[in-house]
């Protein structure tokens, strides 16, 4: 049996400077209004009275990087109702196009935002692990592009073997749900999902 | 998926039969042949369609942007249509040998270079006639495409018609150079000052006798930073500020070296949440506040060097000033309070920076103990109104620790493309061969124009600061230092630059008086890729090429440890020139020879560059050539030159696309600045006027006062700034808020390097323009996170969507500094949030521009909401294919 493929992100070194989702976004001839990659600014705190000064409390930010999560329990194939969407052996989930018929339940049960609509083909479309370099021995535009060196992809098990495996910190969902073939080392201040206290700082449309 | 804001062609076309291939190329307004034979891979008409089917050629191109980084970007090329590109894979990546990774500006290269946006056919503004037509339609009218004979004849008799009525005093090339033909026309006017290291060049050179970040390196190189036991990073955010490997390569020496490092910033940054162990909030203009406070703890504590200071700096304290000096003007009397009953305590300088004073304390009790350490400011903190006092106290609060000259310390100024570098150049390209004609006008200006002019005490120079360029069009006259006023009449604008970006009325404070003296003038002429600010006002836009387009290719300085070459990949798209073109033509309409005021082609530039290019010996002792340049390489490149032998063969460095010189920690191009000096002061003084490092200088006390905008006194001082903390008070002393009780900073952008890039979807929508703002304050405007915003200063107003973060300090808000000014004439409010709508212009120092020292007012925009920027048309002034 052919192993899972897995991204692994490492959190504490991510600057959120988005070198991944334009790279993504130009090896796949993406217009500005599809993401396959997504990048997050989540944090949080306060700033509490100290004699006559602000200072700063609990601050705390971090950024996250996140496409497919190519899962092992993918629900977007679950509920897709004309079985476009497969795994293949390698782990990878793949969206057909020509099976597609635009119905976006996936997107509707993704909790990672992974399928995005097309507007001009009116079909989904979601990152694909960048499957065709990958075939020639290549790493993942993504992977390749990362400025801080942060993203890297491998089988699951020996990445959970090198890495540990956390595969859920905010503002990702947890889990448990679709069971994601991801890897993370967390930053510092990493909170747990479900259990944060920050918000996304993005604006609404940029992720 | 069908893009229609990009080319269409480059994108759905991938595989293009020959007929197609052709049609295309015709549409482009030209053959597909290259010129002169000057291969650097791309292949003609005949070999493109022998490989349609294959896989496409990889070829090297230019990243040419003062991003503050570049990087090695590469293109695959398929039958002549770029279909997506990669960056640096052409050895294996390492903490000590690093690839050359681009960043997302870099990765959307191609959408900028194959942009449905670009300009396509030289264009007149519909209501321009010779003397100006109706001036107040700049920036709104229609556009009229017309041929380049006629666009270079009005061009060139309007410079000569300016020339015969108003002389050559009566052309302003703007922040630049004057083109060589108009210098030996006689010159025409151009500004001087400083932009991005802000206040920091006079101090550097006659405080520290070293030279600004911006030109040399001097700082302890990126090997030897892994000895440092504390980094401060300064009002430095490399991460947003310096494209590419700096902010990787500080996390990489951080973790080798285990360093401690803090960071003072009013925005706890990207960069510190990778790398900062604490943060320091500080307000914007009021470090200096800070470092006083500092300075006055090390004294309270007698944590200061003293036999440093005695032996190898003057001024820090009565018995060891310089040859005439007050000894009242000291540093250590005016940090105690000796003489004005001030003493610069932490709780002193708190009311003023913000910090608390407990954080303050702990802060000095790091900066003066742990040793050895790297001190480093980057260059916001002297953007500001009195950027000065900020430099010298960085300086001399850094030099109290004696943090100079050993292995792991220094003091030192370093951001933009040696943020974390520094030393000699390991590698670098020989010279183009071009000898600059002198302009009359400004005869001591070199090949940099006026940046960072110091030449405070010359009477023979015309031209006026760079901030002052508005009013001096509108007002008739300039600061000439010691001259004090002189008159002028300015009536042409002429801004035709290789390489885009220049946008001179996006990039210069006050945006609306900028607009004002545009609509003043009789002639403005830009050359650009796009319809940037600068042509978007224009009378004239003549459609440039970019670097991908060049034939000759050419080479690309970044970091000191590498060496870029880049290649064409596309013939000029429509009908777009390069400048050097552009102005032979003119040299002909203007009686000039061409040859003779450009006898160089662009291809012989090229060769120069690369057979001059030298990198350093293995044992550090020297240089030697870089290439190895055959006799059948200089035949096929059609110019001028002899063969010569070299460390690697011109076809390989051509088909990577870069040379990087590995390193590894402790080689032989570890570099400690100041290691003489220290070793030996008296033998080995410093170039400045006492030969050693000058807390107390008179120098830069006479040349800025000469200068004539402010009055500076030879010691570190806080004065209030312009528009500082102090303006967002009615009253600062009774704590009353006033008009304007905000502090904006101007910070640098990832959408953009500078304005450049500002046009592309992909980054637009990556990153909005967003105002940044602490919940506090926008809890107290009644702002939820997404609202968009109205913020207005004492010079303009802007409307933008507002993130709410309590990473930026209560009280002091962000913009990114470069969007491109969209004004709604009617509100007069500027919606793409151009921040020199924002800022006015307050000449300072040595004539740079206080950018960081803003005051401004929010709240909520009740009006029409805009679309989302990346849903903004793009600029596309003529339809017609």
């Amino acid at each position: 049996m052919a192993k899972q493929k897995a991204f692994y992100f490492d959190a504490s070194a991510c600057t959120g400077c988005k070198a991944c989702q334009v790279a993504c976004q130009d090896k796949n001839d993406l217009p500005p209004e599809i993401l396959w990659r997504r990048v997050f600014q989540y944090g949080g705190g306060s700033w509490l009275k100290q004699g006559e000064t602000l200072v700063p409390n609990n601050l705390f930010t971090y950024s996250l990087s996140t496409a497919c999560q190519h899962c092992e329990s993918p629900v977007c194939r679950d509920v897709c109702p004309t079985a476009a969407i497969t795994k293949r052996a390698d782990g990878i989930v793949l969206i057909d196009a020509e099976k597609c018929i635009g119905c976006r339940y996936c997107q509707w049960a993704c909790p990672y935002g992974a399928p995005q609509f097309d507007e001009e083909t009116k079909v989904m479309t979601k990152c694909n692990f960048c499957y065709d370099l990958l075939d020639q021995g290549l790493n993942p535009a993504c992977v390749d592009a990362c400025v801080m060196r942060c993203l890297d992809f491998g089988d699951l098990d020996e990445l959970r073997q090198k890495y540990g495996d956390l595969a859920a910190i905010e503002p990702l969902p947890t889990d448990k749900i679709t069971l994601p073939a991801l890897v993370i080392t967390p930053h510092k201040h990493a909170q747990l999902s479900g259990h944060g206290t920050g918000q996304i700082q993005n604006l609404p449309e940029e992720v | 998926m069908i893009e229609k804001n990009f080319l269409t062609k480059t994108l759905t076309d991938t595989i293009l039969s020959r007929r197609s291939f052709l049609k295309w190329s015709a549409a482009l307004g030209g053959t597909a042949a290259l010129a002169g034979g000057l291969n650097f891979g791309l292949k003609t008409v005949e070999a493109a369609a022998q490989t349609a089917g294959t896989e496409g050629t990889w070829v090297p191109v230019a990243c040419w942007h003062n991003c503050g980084g570049r990087c090695l970007n590469v293109a695959l090329v398929k039958d002549g249509v770029v279909i997506r590109q990669k960056t640096d894979d052409t050895h294996p990546d390492s903490p000590d040998y690093p690839q050359q990774r681009g960043c997302a500006r870099g990765r959307s290269q191609r959408r900028q270079v194959f942009g449905a946006d670009r300009i396509k056919y030289p264009m007149k503004r519909k209501n321009w006639v010779p003397g100006g037509g109706q001036k107040q339609l700049r920036g709104i009218d229609e556009w009229v495409r017309i041929s380049w004979d006629e666009a270079l004849d009005i061009v060139a008799s309007e410079i000569k018609r300016t020339l015969d009525e108003h002389g050559n005093k009566a052309i302003l090339t703007g922040r630049f150079t004057p083109s060589q033909f108009l210098n030996a026309l006689g010159g025409a006017v151009m500004s001087w000052g400083v932009t991005s290291d802000g206040a920091w060049p006079l101090p550097v050179f006659v405080m520290g006798g070293g030279l600004p970040a911006s030109f040399f390196l001097p700082a302890n190189d990126r090997m030897d930073m892994r000895n440092s036991k504390l980094l401060v990073l300064w009002g430095a955010n490399p991460a947003w500020s310096s494209g590419g490997n700096p902010a990787y390569n500080l996390l990489q020496n951080k973790k080798a070296g285990g360093t401690k490092v803090i960071i003072v910033d009013p925005f706890y940054s990207p960069t510190s949440q990778v790398l900062a162990d604490e943060w320091i909030p500080c307000r914007p203009g009021t470090d200096t506040a800070l470092l006083l406070a500092i300075a006055y703890y090390m004294l309270e504590n007698n944590l200061h060097d003293q036999a440093f200071l005695d032996t190898y700096t003057v001024g820090f304290d009565r018995d060891h000033m310089p040859e005439g000096a007050d000894p009242k003007e000291n540093f250590k009397d005016y940090v105690l309070g000796t003489y004005d009953s001030i003493p610069k305590t932490p709780e002193w300088a708190s009311k003023i920076c913000g910090t608390s004073p407990d954080v303050i304390r702990n802060f000095a009790q790091e900066w003066a103990t742990t040793k050895p350490a790297m001190l480093i400011s980057g260059a916001a903190p002297a953007r500001t109104s009195r950027g000065q006092q900020y430099c010298q106290a960085f300086l001399t609060v850094g030099w109290m620790t004696g943090n100079i000259g050993i292995p792991g310390g220094g003091v030192f100024e370093r951001y933009h493309n040696v943020s974390s570098y520094g030393g000699p150049s390991l590698v670098q390209p020989g010279g183009s061969g071009v000898n600059f004609l002198p302009n009359p006008l400004f005869p001591t200006a070199g090949a940099f124009g006026g940046y960072a002019f110091s030449g405070a005490f010359d009477t023979d120079y015309y031209g006026m600061a760079y901030e002052e360029i508005w009013d001096a069009i509108l007002n008739g006259e300039f600061t000439a230092s010691v001259r004090g006023k002189v008159p002028c009449d300015i009536r042409m604008m002429y801004s035709i630059f290789e390489d885009s970006g220049s946008n001179d009325l996006n990039q210069i404070a006050d945006i609306n008086k900028g607009i004002e003296a545009h609509r003043k003038l009789e002639f403005v002429v830009s050359g650009d890729i796009v319809l940037s600010s600068r042509s978007k006002y224009a009378d004239i836009v003549l459609p440039l090429t970019t670097p991908w387009e060049k034939a000759a290719g050419g080479l690309l300085t970044g970091n000191p440890e590498m060496l870029l070459c880049y290649s064409q990949v596309t013939p000029p798209l429509y009908e777009a020139k390069d400048a050097l073109w552009v102005e032979r033509e003119l040299c002909t309409r203007l009686d000039l020879d061409p040859d003779e005021i450009y006898p160089l082609s662009l291809e012989q530039q090229t060769f120069n560059q690369l057979a001059g290019a030298t990198v350093m010996k293995s044992d550090g002792s020297g240089y030697e050539p870089l290439l190895t340049i055959t006799a059948d390489d200089i035949s096929a490149m059609g110019i001028e030159g002899k063969s010569q032998k070299g460390r690697i063969s011109l076809q390989e460095f051509k088909e990577k696309g870069v040379y990087q010189v590995p390193r590894s920690p402790g080689d032989k191009f570890t570099f400690v600045a100041g290691k003489a000096f220290r070793e030996d002061p008296i033998a080995n003084p410093l170039p400045t006027a006492s030969g050693k490092l000058e807390i107390h200088c008179q120098t830069l006390s006479a040349i800025i006062n000469a200068f004539g905008f402010m009055e500076l006194p030879p010691i570190a001082k806080y004065l209030p700034p312009a528009e500082g903390i102090e303006g967002t008070f009615e009253d600062f002393k009774t704590g009353v808020k006033g008009e304007y009780p905000l502090q904006l900073v101007t910070i640098h952008y990832l959408r953009r390097s500078h304005s450049v890039f500002n046009n592309v979807p992909q980054l637009r929508r990556a990153f909005p323009q967003e105002f940044m703002m602490n919940p506090i304050d926008a809890e107290a405007r009644g702002l939820k996170h997404g609202d968009y915003v109205l913020i207005r200063s004492r010079h303009g107003k802007v409307v933008r969507p507002v993130a709410l973060m309590d990473r930026v300090t209560p009280g002091v808000v962000f913009l990114g500094e470069g969007a491109w000014v969209e004004k709604d004439e009617a509100l007069n409010i500027d919606f793409a949030g151009a921040t020199n709508t924002l800022n006015g212009s307050y000449p300072t120092g040595q004539g740079e521009e206080p950018w960081n020292t803003c005051n401004v007012q929010v709240e909520k925009w009740t009006g029409k909401i805009p679309d989302l920027d990346y849903k903004w048309p793009q600029r596309i002034p003529i339809e017609e294919a």
